[in-house]
């Protein structure tokens, strides 16, 4: 998995490529832990390169959420691919992080 | 029957993923399907590492089933504490963000993608059966 953080104005936009479950998990709790030490309010997860998600990822993207909101911060993501977005239907948590068809789109809504 | 056994440790997760993948393909399973079992199978691996064994050594196990159907029918077994991991209630999804609560995913990505799941204690071992219909 590779994980990518950059920052376009005050919005991070971090981007995941790859495979995002039990073994990779900590990797992008470790960026996450990083970023929460800074006072940033908006974040997007970039998803055009994730593969592949299970109930370990989706931990990470609940507590992010969590930890977002108590920072009364805005989060959203894009660009999920099909099987990627089935596990977060599934599990209902598309209800719970805005999901966007293109980056522009989150950065607008985060904005 | 096709077997493969492993330390229970996430370190095993990726090797037997594969071994499952490798199993499911040579079925004639869709990308996307294969996709789903591999998440079943990494749900239901992760179980038993993470509550399998209390002193965290022990094995776990993979078996693939042959039948002529097409579906595919994998078992995991391993020896650790007595535990039905169907017993576990769905989580909420319908609560909000404060309400929700973290856990209880796994076990529920199991139930829903899934075509059967079942659950039995056979002497010292438990074992979770899976099966997936070609569709």
């Amino acid at each position: 998995m590779e994980i990518i953080v950059t920052n376009e104005s005050d919005i991070a936009i971090i981007a995941i490529k790859g495979r995002l479950d039990a073994v990779t998990v900590p990797q992008l709790e470790e960026q996450l832990t990083r970023w929460f030490e800074q006072p940033g309010t908006k974040l997007i997860f970039d998803l055009d390169g994730l593969e592949y998600i299970s109930s370990a990822g989706l931990r990470v993207f609940l507590t992010t959420a969590k930890k977002m909101k108590a920072r009364d911060g805005k989060m959203g993501m894009a660009r999920l691919r099909e099987n990627v977005k089935d596990v977060f239907t599934i599990s209902g948590f598309i209800a719970l992080i805005p999901a966007f068809d293109t980056l522009g789109a989150a950065q607008e809504a985060v904005r | 029957m096709l077997v493969k056994q492993m330390p229970a440790r996430v370190e095993s997760l990726h090797e037997l993923l594969t071994f499952i993948r490798v199993e499911a393909k040579k079925r004639g399973f869709s990308e996307s399907a294969l996709g789903r079992i591999e998440l079943v199978a990494e749900e239901a691996l992760v179980n038993v590492f993470v509550h399998g064994y209390a002193d965290g050594q022990g094995d776990v196990e993979v078996r693939c089933l042959v039948s002529d159907d097409p579906a595919l029918t994998i078992e995991i077994h391993d020896r650790g504490v007595s535990f039905d991991p169907l017993s576990l209630a769905d989580p909420d999804v319908h609560a909000d963000l404060t309400k929700r609560k973290i856990g209880g995913m796994g076990v529920f990505l199991i139930r829903k993608m899934t075509d059967a799941v079942a659950y039995r204690r056979e002497g010292n071992t438990n074992i979770l059966t899976m099966t997936f219909r070609n569709r």
